[in-house]
């Protein structure tokens, strides 16, 4: 019997030091990766408009450069990001649960209909007057989130199936509505009227003073609302039974959780936040309803939940992110022959990296063989 | 050249250490020399780094430090080919074969006879059958692998890295699925390919086992060497001490069983494969329930703990009907559960030890406060409970599936134990536990009882039963077909005569006294 043995049993705060350090690595390993992964992305971008025997370094100039030239630009690039944030944060509960929710549209036309409606047509007094259209955006987005949510819970559908149908004819509902029913007579483009003042998120520009295109307060709201996810996650019971209910629902029903209750919650959560991302493009960007006004940001959503892996933290630098790219691609559109597809490029490699998880791996690999080399 | 007089060591190995990315250091400083023909038994308890040592060794693994050598010759192993190369064959626990395949296609598999492109079957039977011949491995080259018996199929593993030529022979916990039978023609096989030059590892921790078979036997500990010593000179008791580090009996120290009011009362309970079974259990009383696997035991403790829901009959606790109650609401009564399998629902891996450790308590003071998780005392409580429990983990934030199966028993029984329960439902306890852990786990059942909760106590392992039952059931055919109210002095063949059938108590004796 060696004496080495007992100060191994012993060893606990040894061991705890070495964990500590290896998980802060592993973190830093892994911001790093993020970033490395959209600029593999951007380079693979970048050889293709070479290939097209465009100017590739111009465009590319123009790509990640572009968002920052004017504050305009900057105003845009946040406006996108806070929608877009919200969006991430909106799947990356229901994700957390296990629940491939991908009925995100849907809810962003719901909550945008139903905020514009209260913010057209009520008049309220200043502060109730934004608060309450919001409020009825996320009711219409948690409404339209339980429909799945309890078809899943307590019917097993599929629940891919199910909100991919919902959004189906969510849009066309929308889309009737406001052709048929809303379309302001006094516009000739298809559009409602515009919401009241009073309803309207207070823009930024008129705070800073400076030209910042539709950025609005909504941007405060979007951190506020990711601040309060990750505490919903890390910090409530409800936050502990999704956790629980999506990485093993056996041990979540065995250990007294209500499984079916968690995931509908889920769904719900994730609803309200969709209608939320609604209401920031009805009451913000666009100050009413048009045509296609989501613009297939809800499932941009989705690839900035996976980049950030559920994280709502990193849903938000995700999202910054991921818009500034979607701006700086409809700069490169404009000064540049480069069209903005170069940008989808982008992230359709981002997507495939990060589904693969491609790089970290890779790397992981690299540092585990020089390790064994020593 | 060398000196002739003493050929090189099959293995040699010095200084050899892992340390994964996690900081789990999971083997250090091993050194090991084994000769050309030898049979060499690894032990340890689960965690003693076995296993890992057996992937470095097989190049699953890559070593922070330390060589290996084979055969004299200093390798670097980047892969398992090389180590197949090099002529080592691993045959795993999970036994990797192609389930479609014939047994001589999963033979010949990478190595295939004939020309490139075409595989030829014949050659390949044939070549399966001489070694099977040779080896004496009873092998049908022609049946397909998902059609033989468990026995057979690691003997196609044995056989295909013999097929790769290999002379050094891993075999990671081998007896663990095979029957008694099956378990004695491994041995002389093995010995045989001992006698035709052949080195083999054996990984282990059934000590019976290692000391039938192995020459010399190398004891593990937490990640070291102990010691390595001649098989035919220690004693069970010796190498047991060598794995845990401290002399120990076999015997469950326990005072005899003071029981108080009944806690549990089961009457004619029905549901899937449970057909009408009554019976009590007091507080402060072990009590055993013993039957061939398969026989009602899983469905009855998961009717007990509201996993399922009955079909007809009643059940009490303290008094309260839980009998239609959810999972919750027999938390809430005060039922705890120790689940048969701990993998599937016992833990959820992904998530830390001390979220694992909080799931019947989360939502409640003091761990929640006005809606809130109070994660101080969430991890307060998880360091007190891998203080106390033992457990072999750096942090509480350490995922659960990081731990070895051992010490995730630990994780589900310290927080089964530690809630108080009136009543414990403790299915297979000790399953994949090592003997160090087994004597812990005893420990803290007796403990359990003896602060007033009620056990019920279901094992495949008979010895265990009558170690530490106060009272014992026998179920058949998801009926109750006997009850010992003084089971010491019992046998396990004549309990086995109860579990297979050959013998019954009559129902008012099995039920004397209940409801």
């Amino acid at each position: 019997m060696t004496p080495t043995v007992k100060t191994l049993v012993n060893a606990e705060p040894e061991g705890r030091s070495a964990f500590l350090a290896a998980r802060r690595t592993s973190t830093a390993v892994e911001l790093t990766m993020t970033v490395l992964t959209v600029a593999v992305a951007v380079l693979i971008a970048f050889l293709v408009i070479l290939a097209t025997g465009k100017d590739a370094s111009g465009a590319l100039g123009a790509l990640l450069t572009g968002p920052l030239d004017r504050t305009p630009r900057i105003g845009r690039w946040l406006a996108d990001a806070t929608t877009l944030s919200l969006l991430g944060l909106s799947v990356a509960i229901p994700f957390r649960a296990r629940q491939i929710s991908l009925g995100a549209e849907g809810q962003v036309y719901a909550g945008a209909l139903a905020g514009a409606l209260v913010a057209i047509h009520v008049p309220l007094p200043p502060v109730a007057a934004v608060l309450v259209p919001l409020g009825a955006a996320a009711l219409a987005g948690a409404a339209l989130g339980a429909v799945p949510g309890v078809m899943k819970a307590r019917l097993g559908a599929n629940e891919i199936v199910a909100t991919l149908m919902l959004n189906a004819v969510v849009v066309r509902v929308f889309d009737y509505l406001l052709t048929d029913h809303l379309r302001s007579p006094a516009s000739a483009a298809i559009q409602s009227d515009p919401v009241r003042p009073g309803s309207a998120l207070p823009l930024l520009s008129d705070f800073f003073g400076v030209p910042l295109d539709q950025a609005n307060i909504g941007l405060f709201g979007m951190l506020a609302v990711a601040a309060a996810v990750w505490f919903l996650l890390a910090r409530t019971p409800l936050g502990y039974r999704i956790r629980m209910t999506g990485s093993n629902p056996e041990f979540a029903l065995y250990g007294g959780i209500d499984v079916p209750r968690t995931i509908e919650w889920s769904f719900v959560i994730g609803g309200a936040l969709a209608g939320l991302a609604g209401a920031h493009l009805a009451l913000g960007v666009y100050g009413g309803l048009q045509p296609d006004m989501a613009g297939g940001l809800a499932f941009e959503g989705i690839v900035v939940a996976l980049l950030a892996r559920n994280n709502p933290v990193g849903v938000v630098a995700a999202a910054l992110l991921y818009s500034y790219l979607r701006v700086g691609g409809d700069v490169m559109e404009q000064q540049t022959d480069v069209g903005s597809e170069a940008v989808t490029i982008i992230q359709a490699v981002i997507v495939l990296l990060v589904t693969a998880r491609a790089l970290p791996e890779l790397v992981k690999r690299h540092l585990a063989r020089k390790e064994a080399g020593r | 050249m060398e000196h002739r007089d003493k050929p090189p060591p099959a293995l040699q190995v010095t200084g050899l250490g892992k340390t994964y990315p996690n900081g789990t250091r999971a083997v250090s400083d091993v050194d090991l020399e084994i000769p050309v023909g030898e049979i060499r038994a690894i032990v340890g308890q689960n965690g003693a780094g076995k296993s890992t040592l057996m992937k470095l060794l097989y190049g699953l693994e890559h070593p922070s430090a330390g060589r290996i050598r084979i055969r004299g010759l200093q390798v670097r192993l980047s892969g398992p080919q090389d180590a197949i190369t090099l002529g080592v064959g691993m045959v795993h626990q999970n036994l990797m074969l192609v389930p479609s395949f014939t047994i001589a296609e999963n033979v010949v598999l990478g190595v295939e006879p004939g020309r490139a492109s075409r595989v030829d079957r014949t050659a390949a039977a044939e070549r399966t059958a001489a070694l099977a011949e040779e080896a004496g491995l009873a092998v049908d080259p022609e049946a397909r692998v998902d059609q033989v018996s468990v026995g057979m199929r690691q003997r196609a593993e044995i056989l295909k890295a013999l097929h790769r030529g290999a002379r050094i022979l891993i075999l990671d916990e081998p007896t663990a699925v095979l029957t008694p039978q099956e378990t004695t023609d491994l041995f002389e096989a093995v010995r045989r390919l001992r006698d035709s030059g052949m080195t083999v590892l054996f990984i282990s921790h059934k000590l019976k086992e290692v000391r039938e078979i192995s020459d010399r036997v190398t004891v593990m500990r937490a990640g070291s060497v102990v010691g390595t010593v001649e098989t035919h000179e220690a004693t069970a008791a010796e190498l047991a001490s060598m794995m845990v580090g401290r002399e120990m009996s076999l015997e469950v120290p326990r005072t005899p069983a003071r029981p108080g009011a009944t806690v549990l009362r089961v009457r004619d309970l029905a549901g899937p494969s449970v057909h009408g079974v009554s019976f009590g259990i007091a507080a402060g009383e072990i009590v055993g329930l013993a039957g061939v696997e398969g026989n009602g035991q899983t469905e009855l403790v998961e009717l007990l703990a509201g996993l399922r829901r009955p079909t007809a009959g009643s059940v009490t606790v303290d008094g309260a009907d839980v009998t239609r109650l959810d999972a919750a609401a027999h938390r809430r009564a005060g039922i705890a559960h120790v689940p048969e399998d701990r993998l599937s629902n016992g833990a959820a891996l992904d998530q830390s030890i001390a979220d694992n450790l909080i799931v019947d308590r989360y939502a409640r003071p003091p761990l929640a406060r006005r809606g809130t998780l109070r994660t101080r005392r969430v991890r307060d409580l998880a360091e007190e409970l891998i203080r106390r429990y033992a457990i072999r983990a750096p942090h509480p934030s350490v995922p659960a599936g990081a731990l070895s199966g051992g010490n995730l028993q630990k994780v589900v029984v310290a927080r089964e134990l530690s809630s108080g329960p009136r009543l414990l439902l403790a299915a297979q306890l000790t399953r994949g536990v090592d003997i160090g852990a087994m004597h812990f786990m005893y420990e803290r059942l007796v403990e359990a009882r003896d602060a007033g909760a009620a056990v019920l106590l279901v094992s495949a392992d008979l010895g265990e039963l009558l170690a530490l039952s106060d009272r014992l059931l026998v179920i058949k055919d998801g009926r109750l077909v006997a009850r010992f109210d003084d089971p010491a002095g019992l046998t396990e063949e004549a309990t086995g005569l109860y579990m297979l059938g050959v013998e019954q108590h009559t129902d008012e004796r099995i039920t004397a006294g209940v409801g």
